[in-house]
């Protein structure tokens, strides 16, 4: 009989015991494959939409950095505005080959009693600053259309061709913006200029979007646009990913943390049920001593132990949260205030293997020091006849 | 040949010595049938872990073939163990999660010995224990499990056989049956030693040597 039968039967002499542990390394391999696999995700997620937006900088009114990141990626309203004079002075520059005013707003919406979160943008625009934007029916092509995310859309009861009113202002939907998992689904597209006259603020955006002739230009671009132009501030779509990238890691860190401690856990859990086996074992483990068995057989047996479990409780985990990355990915979601669009909990066999190899590596430890009790076991304990 | 000159054991219980063995001298042959007897305290028991190599003693020497146990490193004493005596225990000790089968082959498991499967069934079958073979511990009477540590000891072909007090938790029916093993086991040339409170049993040995108070009272041929 090989040591991993004997162990695996060991374990088997426990069931409840056994299982209650397994579920503990199971939970917690679970939580860390999700974690590192949701970081890595969301990591290529973002600078994949960033790589999308196609845009390569921003210019907003100096003073809000942070503010930035989020306008880009989901539009928070930034209660300053850049006016006309400054979108002339960058069109006189030469190598710009876009510039995109944007104007990010909150609108009460009397009929459903709620606040709308309004993204006003040049719909000319939009195949080059959301080219990978999906839109059911069309972009409008006057100051009287509009367009709904799919989150507002579903919430709304309405259809394509409705009206969609705020006080006086009639629109009329032509398009939905299809699921795209971001944001972005939370907003009610409209022309700016309509919104501009709305909030009278014309000639006012929040921030300007620009798109350059030349990419390897940018640097040079950048310099000139700030030293001419007083008031503003430039922000690159590399430094918007870091600024994200920072206010996310933080949030890494304290979501490692906790899967590293729920792993200490159920390691000690382990540990703690197999050292409990291996008192109940003491006669049993000097009777193995006295028919043949050396110290590192024992030790053998009872690591093995160990590891079964915690291997066993990693595969477990790494089936279970692949099977539930759907549920996993909502869940957070919800609570993250920025993930990229598309799926972020992909099956990652680099990560899966990591796993793996972790749960090995946690049964070796879990299992050190019972292993080293019973293999200190001297073989006169079995007869104590 | 196993020869014990001057054994002395003491264990310390705390600050308590408790003299155990006071001075054994004593020869044993290979094939002998021996059984020690004795009251209880008197030493039997630690007589028997020195005899099998599980303990060395405080003082005196333990010659194994002439060789000097110290001497010898613990991996060499495990080898003994392992591959020169069998062990059968008064509690039995059978691995509850593992058949009969599986508990008779265990110590291949550390001896890293091949035994094929029908090598197995036979010495099962030996034992009377043909139509038990897939049955766990939990499924035998006291006298089947006896009989499957008995097995079990001879999986590894030793050449001594010691049990501590075998029959003790078996009635006169069941002990009978164990002790005619042992016998036979004794007429295939393997040396047995055997501690046992019951007379009769004792009186059907070759040699019986009696202790008592960690000294050898009597040592004589039946
Ligand atoms: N591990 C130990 N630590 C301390 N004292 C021990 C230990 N083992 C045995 N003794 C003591 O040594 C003496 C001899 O014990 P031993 O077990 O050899 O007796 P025995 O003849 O086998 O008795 P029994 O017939 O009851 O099995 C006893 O006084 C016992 O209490
Ligand atoms: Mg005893």
């Amino acid at each position: 009989m090989t040591t991993i039968l004997f162990s695996y039967k060991n374990l088997l002499r426990h069931k409840t015991r056994s299982f209650l542990t397994l579920v503990g390394i199971t939970a917690s391999i679970a939580v860390l494959y999700s974690i590192i696999s949701f970081n890595k995700g969301f990591e290529a997620g973002l600078s994949k939409e960033l790589e999308r937006t196609g845009l390569h900088f921003m210019i907003v009114p100096s003073g809000c950095p942070h503010e930035v990141a989020s306008l880009v990626l989901h539009g928070a309203v930034i209660p300053k505005y850049l006016d006309d004079t400054v979108s002339e002075k960058i069109r006189n520059f030469k190598d710009i080959s876009l510039i995109s005013p944007i104007l990010v707003t909150q609108l009460p919406n009397q009929i459903h009693n709620k606040i709308d979160l309004v993204y006003g943008m040049e719909m000319s625009h939009l195949k080059n600053i959301k080219p990978q934007w999906n839109i059911k029916g069309s972009i409008p092509d006057n100051d009287e259309g509009l367009i709904l995310g799919s989150e507002v859309f579903d919430h709304m009861k309405v259809k394509i061709g409705d009206t969609y009113s705020y006080g006086d202002k009639k629109f009329t939907i032509t398009g939905v913006l299809e699921k795209t998992g971001s944001q972005d689904d939370a907003f009610i597209y409209i022309p700016i200029t309509a919104l501009q006259k709305m909030l009278n603020k014309e000639g006012k955006v929040t921030a300007l979007g620009v798109k350059v002739l030349y990419p390897e230009k940018l640097t040079e671009i950048i310099e000139k646009l700030s030293n001419e132009i007083p008031g503003i501030q430039i922000v690159t779509m590399n430094q918007v990913m870091n600024s994200i990238s920072s206010l996310a890691s933080s949030a890494k860190i304290l979501s490692l943390s906790v899967a590293i401690i729920a792993l200490i856990i159920s390691a000690v859990g382990v540990m703690n049920s197999i050292l409990m086996t291996v008192f109940e074992r003491t006669q049993e483990i000097g009777m193995m001593r006295a028919i043949g068995a050396g110290r590192n057989d024992i030790f053998k047996i009872i690591i093995t132990e160990t590891i079964l479990l915690t291997t066993t409780g990693g595969l477990a985990g790494l089936i279970i949260s692949n099977i539930g990355s759907g549920l996993i990915e909502d869940f957070v979601r919800k609570f993250m205030p920025y993930v990229p669009a598309g799926k972020i909990l992909l099956f990652d066999y680099k990560i899966a293997l990591f796993s793996l190899i972790f749960s090995i590596f946690v049964g070796v430890v879990s299992g050190l020091y019972p292993a080293y009790r019973a293999s200190k076991v001297s073989p006169i304990e079995a007869i104590k006849g | 040949m196993i020869k014990l000159e001057k054994v002395e054991k003491i264990y310390q219980r705390g600050s308590e010595r408790v003299r155990a063995l006071k001075g054994i001298d004593l020869e044993i042959e290979r094939g002998e049938f021996l059984s020690i007897v004795g009251p209880s305290g008197s030493g039997k028991t630690t007589l028997l872990h020195i005899l099998g190599c599980l303990d060395t003693p405080t003082s005196g020497i333990v010659r194994l073939d002439g060789i000097d146990i110290e001497t010898m490193p613990e991996k060499e004493l495990v080898k003994i163990r392992r591959e020169k005596i069998g062990y059968i225990f008064q509690q039995f000790y059978l691995i509850p999660g593992l058949t009969v089968y599986e508990n008779v082959s265990l110590p291949l498991t550390f001896s890293r010995k091949e035994r094929n499967r029908s090598e197995i069934e036979n010495l099962i079958e030996m034992v009377g224990l043909k139509d038990r073979i897939n049955h766990k511990p939990n499924q035998l009477s006291g006298g089947e499990m006896q009989r499957t540590a008995i097995a079990r000891a001879l999986v590894n072909n030793p050449e001594f056989i010691l049990a501590d007090e075998p029959t003790g938790n078996l009635d006169s029916e069941n002990a009978e049956m164990i002790f005619e093993l042992l016998k036979s086991l004794h007429n295939k040339g393997i040396s047995i030693i055997l501690i046992t409170h019951n007379p009769d049993l004792a009186q059907r040995t070759e040699r019986i040597i009696k202790l008592k108070d960690g000294i050898i009272e009597s040592d004589q041929m039946v």
